[in-house]
Parts: structure tokens; sequence; C-alpha cells
């Protein structure tokens, strides 16, 4: 199965560090491929380097491309994981 | 015995043996290895980013209970990047296609992550650059030392002095851990990263050495005194003696400050009192709500401008400031850009003049005022960043109610400008003048009027009152921050703040000098801003003081005309029994 998302980051400091990891973790506990891309660079939404890489900040629009038999699962966690901002607080 | 010198930072002394340590940026060994090898050469990078990858894991559970959330999530992003898949899939990549080894196959990796990190517009991303190199620099270390049959930092004992050529951010958590008693290194100065270091561990450090720890080895016995700058090799006896009696008495009295650190400060009457703390980069921070200060009393955003060529723009200013505000609830006080006059910019702004008196000349709010484009991004970026946290702007040096005209329209039309641009700021953020000019102290009641808050900047205070240049040694003798001119210029402001009913607080050296403390409560003030490293210090000061007590001698103070009187009664002040109340905790 593959599946597109569309996501624009809400969270006020974007894919910061605590963010990235937290996304990070969650993409690697799944075996569906997940990646992850802006504008200009694609990243392994399994590898905390190459997310860090995209640098997106509030209001970047991100396209997450999910295939694998648990993509349904996994792209609506990730979906879950950016609407609730990370879950921090701000 | 022999002595190096380099720029002595941190506290106090150290004794202890030397221990040298290879760090990032050394050369790591690059060899070629035959086509048949690189299964056993991936296999050994594998095995050692698992190995690198427990240490990490074992270390991040040893200090988890004792650590904050930003450290935890420091280890935690590291320990991500270390298992990063894509990291061993391009290293073992470069190990088949160059035939190299797997330590040189990180580097070469590392090199390409760094170049485009490099080019990241995000100046927060980018310079994650240094942690990537340092999380790939343990899985080198731990490669190395399956060689060499040790890892590099394994085995320090406690009150070891480190020898380095630098030191990196991330080995802020690392040193942490051993304790160790002082650090040598050849680079870095009195802000670089290994004196922050130095000064939230409370331990001494030599920095700038310039290759003198060429001349060190592990095992020498070294006495390290950070306050003046010297390492002591092989100290003979007397100068050992003479040093280990210093470091004992600063020891008993460190210990001694240690025991109030989380206790309120609070007067022997009873009067709360607000020690906040003076910082001068982001990374202050922590140490300072470590040493329990109250807030910032004064973030100084100079460092953002200095040692480049071009000025930071406002994006790169708000994710400054936002980061600052998100980590604390507590108030933190941002200063505008206060350059000029001893803080030179030293790249960028060629047209720049020196003038022939640049304390008097266009510096701070004058030269902010003068180019708005200068002013405005900084102003920008610190209302965007006001819904992060707890924000209170001061304007440095204002002398002029004209001058404050002029800030309230900038801010005004910046209000206009993010409204329009829909852009959220706090509409309420309060805005305070720092008072330093004599001119701003004598009519501190009508800046009370029109500011939420006012902060006594001293050291400039001081200097335009009595007309000293503190750094001429001629003169600064007669710099005197208990000269009967200062001590009622400050009370004309704590006044004028009391009237007014806005918080008077001050931020410059007096705040934290211990022997003004009292005469400063006595005064009325309450809020006092200073280098965290003072705070226990100024703390227990006020803890072991009778404000009511002092008072009427103050008054006295005031209107004494004979200058050996005067000196008596300070003097008093400070005799005066300063036993803590026990029942106070």
């Amino acid at each position: 199965m593959r599946l597109e998302l569309d996501i624009q980051i809400i969270n006020k400091l974007g894919l910061h560090t605590r963010a990235a990891a937290k996304l990070v973790k969650l993409c690697s506990q799944f075996d569906s491929s997940i990646e992850i891309s802006n504008h200009k660079r694609r990243a392994n939404g399994k590898s905390m380097m190459s997310v860090m890489m995209l640098a997106a900040s509030q209001g970047t629009k991100l396209k997450i491309v999910v295939e694998g038999k648990d993509a349904g699962e996994a792209s609506r966690q990730i979906s879950d994981l950016f609407e609730s901002r990370f879950e921090e607080s701000e | 015995m022999f002595t190096l010198h380099g720029t002595g930072v941190g506290f106090g002394i150290a004794i202890g043996t030397a221990r040298l340590i290879r760090r990032l940026g050394q050369e790591v060994p690059e060899y070629s290895i035959q086509n048949e090898q690189a299964d056993a050469e991936i296999k050994r990078l594998t095995k050692g980013i698992h190995t690198a990858t427990e240490c990490l894991k074992a270390y991040y559970e040893d200090i988890r209970r004792e650590s904050t959330d930003e450290v935890h999530a420091i280890l935690d992003a590291h320990l991500l990047m270390m298992q990063d898949p894509v990291l061993l899939e391009q290293s073992a990549l470069i190990i088949r296609e160059r035939l190299v080894n797997a330590e040189f196959a990180l580097q070469v990796h590392c090199n390409d992550l760094q170049e485009i990190f490099q080019n990241i517009d995000d100046p927060y991303m980018r310079s994650k650059s240094d942690e990537i190199s340092q999380v790939i620099g343990r899985i080198q270390d731990e490669l190395l030392g399956q060689r060499a049959g040790h890892s590099s930092l394994e085995g320090i004992q406690e009150g070891e002095i480190i020898v380095t050529h630098d030191l990196m951010p991330a080995d802020t958590i690392e040193f942490k851990k051993y304790r160790v008693g002082a650090f040598l290194t050849n680079l870095g100065g009195p802000i670089s990263h290994t004196a922050i270091l130095a000064r939230s561990m409370r331990i001494p450090a030599i920095v700038g050495l310039h290759e003198g720890i060429r001349y060190l080895k592990s095992g020498d016995t070294l006495v390290v005194d950070g306050k003046r700058g010297v390492v002591l090799v092989d100290p003979d006896t007397a100068a050992l003696d003479v040093y280990e009696r210093r470091a004992a008495k600063i020891q008993r009295a460190k210990k001694e400050l240690e025991s109030i650190k989380y206790k309120p400060a609070i007067s022997l009457d009873g009067q709360t009192v607000q020690l906040n703390a003076n910082i001068e980069f982001a990374e202050e921070l922590s140490q300072s709500l470590a040493s329990s200060a109250s807030g910032i009393g004064l973030y100084r955003t100079e460092s953002l401008y200095m040692n480049r060529q071009e000025f930071p723009d406002e994006q790169e200013q708000f994710e400054v400031y936002s980061a600052l505000l998100y980590s604390t609830k507590l108030p933190i006080t941002i200063r505008t850009l206060d350059l000029g006059a001893d803080k030179q910019v030293d790249g960028g702004r060629k047209n720049m003049s020196l003038a022939t008196n640049p304390a008097l000349g266009r510096r701070a709010i004058r030269l902010c005022l003068h180019d708005l484009t200068l002013f405005k991004p900084q102003l920008r970026a610190l209302f965007r960043a006001s819904v992060h946290g707890n924000l209170k702007i001061m304007i440095p040096m204002i002398s002029d109610q004209a001058e404050l005209d002029q800030v309230f329209i900038v801010l005004n039309e910046i209000r206009q400008e993010l409204t329009q641009e829909n852009l959220p700021f706090k509409p309420d953020i309060p805005v305070g003048g720092m008072i330093e000019v004599p001119a701003a102290a004598v009519t501190a009641d009508i800046f009370a009027k029109r500011l939420d808050f006012l902060s006594i900047g001293t050291n400039d205070l001081i200097q335009y009152t009595l007309a000293i240049d503190r750094i001429d040694d001629e003169v600064n003798y007669l710099y005197d921050p208990l000269h009967p001119a200062i001590l009622r210029l400050i009370k004309l402001v704590i006044d004028a703040g009391k009237n007014a009913d806005i918080p008077i607080s001050m931020c410059g050296e007096m705040a934290g000098d211990v022997e003004c403390t009292r005469i400063l409560l006595a005064l009325g003030l309450r809020e006092f801003s200073m280098d965290s490293a003072v705070i226990s210090e100024i703390k227990q000061r006020v803890r072991g003081t009778d404000i009511n007590e002092i008072e009427q001698i103050v008054i006295d103070l005031l209107s004494s005309n004979d200058p050996d009187h005067y000196r008596g009664l300070i003097e008093r002040i400070n005799r005066l029994s300063n036993n803590e109340n026990p029942s106070i905790t």
C-alpha cells in the first residue's frame, strides 16, 4: 500500500531536535518505508540526520510518502503527531 | 617547575594530574583495505556503532535522574543520530566503493553531512552540525579504541586536569559526569564553550594556551590558578603548599554557599529579595537557573553581533530569542543592542568611525535610533519571540525624553507592521529603561512615569558620575561604587520607582558586590541582577541582613559630611552580625 500525506507544520518551533526525535522514533516503529520531503530536500523518516536536514519551520508544507503493509496505521499516527504539535506545551 | 600562561576563566584553584585527551579535529587514520576485507570492515563498523550506542545509553541511564529535560533531549537526539540507518548505509557504501577503513569512511560521510548542514538557512539547525561531528567522533573513538585497546575518556579519575586542543559544546554533558578538576585548552577565549562549561561546573580553566599543552604529558602534576591564568607544572613543595592552603580555603567557602542554594533570598526581618542572573549567551540560561536565579535580569545581545561580518537578521535573532524564552517560564529581560564604547563590532560596519571619546559618543540607543536598519530587525524579532515566554525589553543608555518619544514611535510602527503581516506578538510586553547616565538618574521620576520598569546600570553610572575611566590605571583608584554621589543617585531612582509603582532593579557589577548589598537593601532595592556565579554569595548576605536595623544608619550615611565618619558607617553596616536566623529555611 502507498499513501501520500500533505502536512503543514503548525507547532511554533517546527521540526526542532525534540520534535524530529519524536517523529523519527515513531517512523522507526513501522515496516513501511517513509519518505518526507519539502520543496528542496527528501528525507528518510527513520533517519534522524536527514530529518534534521529538512530544517522545517512553522508553516512549512511537507509531503510524506508511506509505502508498505502497515502504511495505513503509520500515516494515521504520523499525522496525529504533527497535529498534536509533537505533544509539547507551547 | 615551570609555568604556562593563558586566559584564566572559571573558579578557584585546582591541583591534580594532567590527562591528555584526543578530541575531534585531530587526524583520523586512513588506510586501504582489500576487496575481500570489505565485509569484515563493515562488520567492524556495525559493531563499533553498536558499542558506542550501548556506552551512550549506559551513560544516559547514569545521569538521567540528575540532569535537566534539556540534557535528555540532547542525549536522546544523539542516540538517534548514532543509530541512524542512513549513517550506517552510506558509510558501508563508502567502505565498499573506495576500499577504505571504517573510521575514514565515517569521516568522509561526516564531511558530506557538514557541507549540507553548513548550507542550511536555519541557524539553529546549522549549529547542529557540531553535534553530528561529535556523535560520529564517538563512533570513531570507539573504533580506534578497539584497535588501541582503550577509549579516550574511559578511566578518567575524579579531579584530573583535562588537557586538550579544544572542547566542543556537547562535551558539557560528558565531562560533568567525571567531576574533573580543571580544563586546559590551546584554543578558546573568555566566552568560549570551555569557559562556559568551567563556570557552570564551578571549576577553573585556562584557555588560549596557544600550543602550550605540547609541553605537558599525562601524569604531570599541575596547579591551575583560574583567577590568574597560570599553570604551574611540577610545582616545588613550597609552591604546592601555598596553593593547597588557598584551595582548601576556597573549598570551605564553596561548601558553605552550596548549603543555601535552594533556600529563598529572605532577609532576617522577613523581606523577600529577587536575585536574577545576567547572561551573555543563551547557553548560560540553564546554569543560571541551576544557581536558583529568579529570572534573567539582563541578557546582553551584543554577542550576537560581534565577531562576524554581517549583522544577524531578524529571523536569526527571532530564533535565538524564541529558543531562550521557550525554555523557561521565568521572566527574561532582553536588552536591545548596546554597541559602541568598549564594545566595538569588529566586522561589517566599516563606516562606523571610532569617536575620540566613544563612551560619550553615538552608542547604545543613540546608535540604534540613528540607524533604524540596525534597531528595527531586533525589535521585530523580540516582539515576534514574545509569544514564547515571559519577555521584558530594556532600552540601554537612555538619557533624554525625546529619545524615549522616538523609541515609542518605533515600537508603535512595529506593532502596526506585525499586525498587518498577521504575525503574532504579545501586546503588553513590559518596556523598561536602563538608568546609567546621571541625567537619567536625576530625572528618573519622569522616566518612571513613562516606562514599565527601570534598571540601574552601575558600571556606566559610576564612570559617568565620577568622571573616571575604569580601565585607566592612573585614575581607577577613584572608582568607588559607595561614593555618596552614587548612593544618592541610586536612592533617587529607587524612590522614583516607588512613587510610580514600577519595579526597580540593578544589573551592574555593584549588584553582585557583597560589600554593597546591605546598603542597597537599606536604600530600598529588592531586585538584583548579577553573574550567576555570585548569586549564592549575595543570597547569603541577604539572609544575614536585618534591613530595618540598617535603614537608619544608611540615612545617616547619606547626610554624612566627614569622610572618616562615612567610611566608619559603611564598615559598621558590613560588620553587623550576619548570622543567619536558623528559623528561616
